[in-house]
């Protein structure tokens, strides 16, 4: 059996390693537009230079050889004969499939505002080639503007300091990191990055930017009548699906390819996985699609059910925090909020009806992993009768007689 | 492979297990020299104590579906395919914590000295025999054995 897949990030990558785990034999095929493969969680390791494009690769360095997978990189895939089971390349390829993953991932999108788009040195924050590029310009640049300060704004900023530009991020919502904080866990944030050199703009709308006689994007204009001076400037206004190729295929999409919870799309022997399918959100749930499509394409049956996407950590200049669920919820919600501080620690729990809906942790978030399991499993506490703070796995305490793993006893 | 088994009703609580990994992770040290006040003397294992339960020991299990492996954005955490432990290259971690909080057991933590290490059991592969901290239980409540899996 041949399985092609396209893409080379978590899903792609996931997948092709358990198919080889348990199939040796299977050819797989790895189709990327990408150069090498590479940590998109990772590139403001690159842009900040502390590591190069080797350091921010998260598979062995002779992960294709030792493992028998053809790798087609630099190859763009442009089109889908669901028929006749190929895949049309950039250079005029045609690569036949058994069975085929499209783990092609997403793509950074420009908000249609005038100036923005048609500028030059606007770059998103993605791909190794978009790290490559802003390198570049970080030779020369002095001033950078970051639109947007969710993580990878963040992400883009903290490695822009580090190269010692002038960053100010722009802003719609009040606070950064808007969907995995509160205000003040934000503000601690928003604090260290001032502290390092910079300038945020909240609760603002860049409305326009004036572009020079070579191309550049040189002034942003905001709702506010601010205006910024920019030498580059980063957009991090979120990603789309990125399926063109299905055109025509007959693949179901709506925004995204759609999937059942086996990951096969509408046509048999076509799986997706990853942030193509708009469900995957992170990096964990991308690596288990990956896998979960692999293990369905062998002819196996698993389901995607550990759908739960509302997660994230962060770290920032070494303060960490953990957040999960609901974090902001409305006063219309009537949640119960407890709080928790010292001098190093913010700690948040949103509680409903004894089941906790919200975590946020500052600070020390060591041993705060099973937090996760009980808010995706809405496990009611209201019986615990204790100082939830205090909860821990052990609350929850058991083990498989046979092979000594954990469970929980709920 | 290989999985330190827990029998929880033999455990007395001393903590001999967190000692021992302790000093196993600060190089030089054994069990009357160790210093626990070094902001890197972190333990890899810890009990609870619950008051109805008893003493519970929470030790890394190198889970055979590791959450914290597939969370791992760096390739930092990988499944050894021939021990099944699950190892940890501290070169290649990127500090992101996801293994943190997709460890269903709560069983990792950052370092706290610099937040830029994960803090997880090894199974001292670098020594000889046992682990330190089944080498240090005095009551035999954890012991190495082989599991099918």
């Amino acid at each position: 059996m041949k399985i092609v897949i396209i893409g080379a990030s978590a899903a792609g990558i996931s997948a092709a390693k358990t198919i080889k785990a348990s199939e040796p034999d299977t050819e797989v095929v790895i189709i990327a537009k990408e150069d090498r493969v590479h940590s998109r969680c990772m590139l403001h390791k690159f842009l900040g230079h502390q590591r190069d494009a080797q350091g921010i690769s998260f598979i062995a360095d002779d992960f294709f050889e030792s493992s028998g997978i053809s790798w087609l990189n630099n190859t763009t895939v442009t089109g889908l004969d669901a028929q006749n089971k190929t895949v049309k390349t950039h250079d005029n390829q045609d690569i036949s499939y058994d069975k085929l993953l499209i783990a092609s991932g997403a793509s950074y999108f420009i908000p249609p505002i005038p100036g923005l788009r048609e500028s030059k040195n606007v770059y998103g924050f993605r791909d190794l080639k978009d790290a490559q590029l802003l390198d570049r310009e970080c030779n020369t640049a002095k001033d950078a503007v970051v639109i947007g300060a969710g993580l990878v704004g963040m992400d883009a900023a903290v490695a822009l300091l580090e190269r010692g530009l002038k960053v100010t991020v722009i802003e719609m919502t009040a606070a950064v990191m808007s969907l995995q904080l509160d205000q003040k866990s934000a503000d601690a944030y928003q604090q260290l990055f001032e502290e390092h050199g910079a300038a945020f703009i909240l609760a603002d709308k860049v409305v326009s930017v004036d572009v020079d006689a070579v191309g550049r994007g040189r002034t942003i204009h905001l709702a506010s009548g601010k205006a910024v001076a920019a030498d580059l400037i980063v957009i991090a206004a979120g990603v789309r699906p990125a399926f063109n190729f299905t055109e025509g295929s007959g693949i179901a999409t709506n925004h995204a390819i759609l999937v059942g919870d086996d990951l096969k799309t509408n046509i048999d022997d076509i799986y997706a996985a990853g942030d193509v399918t708009g469900m995957a959100g992170i990096w964990p749930n991308a690596m288990k699609q990956g896998r979960i499509a692999a293990i369905n394409m062998l002819g196996e049956k698993l389901l995607y059910q550990d759908r739960y996407a509302l997660k994230n950590t962060i770290n920032f200049f070494g303060l960490t925090t953990l957040s999960l669920g609901n974090i902001n919820p409305q006063p219309e919600e009537k949640c119960q909020i407890l709080i928790r501080e010292d001098r190093n620690n913010y700690q948040k729990l949103v509680i409903k009806n004894g089941v906790v809906e919200g975590v946020i942790f500052q600070g020390n978030i060591g041993g705060s992993g099973f937090w996760q399991y009980l808010i995706k499993n809405k496990i009611d506490l209201s019986a615990k009768n204790k100082d939830l703070f205090s909860l821990s796995y052990a609350d929850f305490y058991d083990q498989d007689p046979a092979t000594g793993e954990y469970r929980y006893a709920v | 492979m290989k999985r330190i088994i827990i029998d929880r009703e033999k455990c007395d609580g001393c903590l001999n297990c967190n000692i021992a990994c302790i000093s196993a992770h600060q190089e030089g040290s054994n069990f009357y020299t160790v210093d626990l006040q070094d902001p890197d003397a972190q333990a890899r294992n810890f009990i609870k104590y619950d008051p109805q339960k008893g003493y519970l020991p929470l030790f890394c299990r190198h889970c055979d579906q590791a959450e914290c492996v597939l969370s791992c954005i760096s390739g930092a955490l990988e499944k050894d395919p021939l021990t099944g432990h699950v190892q940890y290259d501290e070169n290649k971690c990127a500090a992101c914590y996801m293994c943190v909080m997709n460890c269903p057991y709560g069983v990792l933590k950052p370092d706290n000295k610099s937040r830029t290490k994960l803090i997880k059991c090894d199974f001292c592969d670098d020594k000889p025999d046992d682990p330190s901290c089944v080498k240090a239980c005095p009551k035999k409540a954890i012991a190495v054995k082989e599991v099918s899996l």
